[in-house]
């Protein structure tokens, strides 16, 4: 075993595993946030993550002639997205789970994934009007290039990360930096405004917040638009991510994303990007197992491939589940009223 | 009854008025038919065995239950029916039975969340001072969780967060209720200081009647959802059915 090829490789999976956690660890906490709120599984939040990939493909597609900074077409992707996917998914809530407030747990939860595939179904005619069904990111010239290629262009922790051999694109970058941007202001809005206080306590309590004077309906609408918000910025960075996808691409990865909300404890925020986090290492630590074990000399490893790695996550999720039900930062709930 | 027993109080401007208010439980006929009134400045106990409706009351009053006939009128205004959260907007606040701290907020937390609908930061902070005045242990905890304090404590947290409105009508469900004799003490005292010093209206709701009879002006008997005796704190406390029943006379 050679440990100067080994090192970097671990490094490499590790980092292209987080990049991958970061856009889970986004989608994740519009489940759980809505989860926190009404005991709800939005099913409906994977097609709210899809319209807003879609969204950015668009205004990537159709900014690119025009020869403005990449970075600001990427804002103008985000911005766009955030608006349409939070609107869409206060729309759903407004429309297809209020009504259904006091109905039985399982109704809404049928309705959510009605609207799921009733979403895809649109998503899809509406990209088929203009004869298209797959879409393919056009991104900026920029985003593609390695990141830090050469010393000249580097500083700080990007040297840092060229020198262990750390191998990423710009477009991985921006992933980060707009993940961990979004996660900043999130924790911010929930943990010290007065609206996330709000949120907070409709989430524990929601007749007695009304007796605080807060309207639980207009802080259910704002937690579905935030969570809808995160779902755009998600889609964005996933269409980025993987560069082609079409209506029904929300599926898995919004399957991996509520398995990492549940892995990390459904309703906790911190949870989610744990959750989010640990679930793309895993993933990328499974796909690549077959060349670690070239490097290890092992042959035992090689047969498994890519087509493993949501195994890997859902093994890991089944173990948590049996040793910690409540998910890693999940409270009990056996208090709740 | 007769009118006259009602008003021997403070001021004569009616706060809050029920007549003849029916609330439901799905089926179950919870109130049938309260008449009362409570004036400005006034304090007004409301005892009665358990399950009598003292909670109903409140309830409906702060309009977490819609009443299915009568009329209840809040500061000369229709109140019937009209959601909690816009109710409370108008200097109503309501302690409700058993505390319902939000226990994964921090204590601050709580009384930040009481003062919701005040828009002045300043005036906030200056009320969780206030809050801090009455209930020094509060201070202690500040940053504790909710859901971890003890239950007394979450009685006075509870308490200090209703007053983070500053409210104009005050309910109170059982204040008393898991304190030790020490601290039931001071939270009546806390409450005579609040109607003296600031003329707050208050609706106690008290199982403890004999302290609930001494602070208040006046005071209604309830009996399975029905209003069986009115009149003065004072008078009902001679009263010879009450002392039986619920002064823990023989
Ligand atoms: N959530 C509820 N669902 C159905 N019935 C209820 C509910 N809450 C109260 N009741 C019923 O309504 C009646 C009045 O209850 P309420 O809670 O107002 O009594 P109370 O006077 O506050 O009693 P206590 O002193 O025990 O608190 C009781 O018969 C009770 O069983
Ligand atoms: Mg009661």
């Amino acid at each position: 075993m050679d440990l100067a090829t080994l090192l970097p490789f671990l490094v490499n999976v590790i980092v292209g595993g987080l990049v991958l956690g970061f856009v889970y660890a986004i989608i994740a906490l519009g489940y759980t946030m809505v989860y926190g709120v009404l005991q709800l599984i939005n099913f409906a939040h994977s097609e709210v993550f899809v319209t807003g990939a879609v969204v950015g493909f668009e205004v990537f597609r159709i900014l690119a002639p025009n020869p403005m900074n990449g970075y600001l077409k990427l804002l103008i992707a985000l911005v766009s997205a955030m608006l349409i996917s939070g609107g869409l998914n206060v729309l759903i809530e407004r429309l297809a789970y209020r009504p259904l407030r006091n109905a039985p747990k399982l109704v809404p939860l049928i309705t959510a994934i009605g609207v799921s595939l009733i979403l895809q179904d649109v998503l899809r005619v509406i990209e088929g009007f203009q004869g298209r069904f797959d879409l393919t990111y056009t991104l900026p010239d920029a985003f593609g290039v390695k990141f830090c290629a050469a010393e000249s262009s580097c500083v700080g922790v990007g040297n840092f990360l060229r020198t262990i051999g750390v191998d990423l694109q710009v477009k991985d970058v921006i992933l980060i930096v707009v993940a961990l941007l979004s996660l900043t202001v999130l924790n911010y809005v929930v943990n010290r405004t007065r609206l996330g206080k709000a949120i907070r306590a409709v989430a524990q309590d929601r007749v007695t917040a009304g007796l605080m004077g807060i309207d639980s309906n207009l802080m259910i609408s704002a937690t579905f638009l935030i969570g809808g918000a995160l779902g755009g910025i998600s889609g964005v960075l996933y269409g980025m991510k993987v560069g082609t996808l079409n209506a029904y691409s929300g599926f898995e990865p919004g399957l991996v994303a509520f398995t990492a909300a549940v892995l990390g404890g459904i309703g906790s925020i911190p949870g989610a990007v744990l959750g989010g986090l640990l679930i793309g290492v895993i993933q990328k630590l499974v796909s690549v197992m077959s060349v670690l074990g070239d490097l290890v000399g092992s042959k035992n490893l090689a047969t498994i491939d890519d087509s493993y790695s949501k195994m890997g996550a859902f093994v890991v999720l089944v173990l948590i589940l049996i040793f910690k039900p409540t998910g890693l930062l999940g409270k009990s709930n056996t208090e709740k009223v | 009854m007769p009118e006259a027993t009602l008003h021997r109080t403070p001021t004569t401007t009616e706060m809050l008025a029920l007549t003849d208010v029916h609330t439901y439980y799905g089926h179950i006929h919870a109130l049938k038919g309260i008449s009362m009134t409570v004036n400005e400045g006034e304090i007004v106990a409301l005892i009665g065995g358990n399950g009598a409706g003292k909670t109903t009351t409140l309830r409906t009053v702060s309009g977490m239950m819609k009443p299915k006939h009568g009329t209840l009128t809040y500061q000369g205004q229709n109140a019937a029916g009209i959601p909690a959260h816009i109710i409370m907007g108008r200097g109503m606040s309501h302690v409700p039975e058993g505390r319902r701290i939000f226990k994964d907020l921090t204590v601050r937390e709580n009384l930040e969340v009481g003062g919701y609908t005040v828009t002045d930061k300043a005036l906030i902070e200056q009320r969780i001072q206030e809050g801090f005045g009455f209930f020094p242990r509060l201070k202690e905890r500040e940053h504790q969780l909710g859901g971890t304090m003890s239950g007394g404590e979450q009685q006075m947290l509870a308490i200090a967060r209703a007053l983070m409105v500053n409210p104009k009508l005050l309910l109170l469900d059982e204040p008393s209720m898991g304190l030790s004799p020490l601290f039931v003490e001071a939270i009546f005292d806390i409450i005579v200081k609040l109607n003296r010093e600031r003329g707050m209206t208050i609706l106690l709701v008290e199982q403890n009647a004999n302290m609930a009879l001494e602070v208040a002006h006046r005071a209604y008997v309830m009996q399975t959802g029905e209003i069986k005796l009115s009149g003065k704190a004072s008078d009902i406390a001679q009263d010879e059915s009450v002392r039986k029943a619920y002064l823990g006379d023989d």
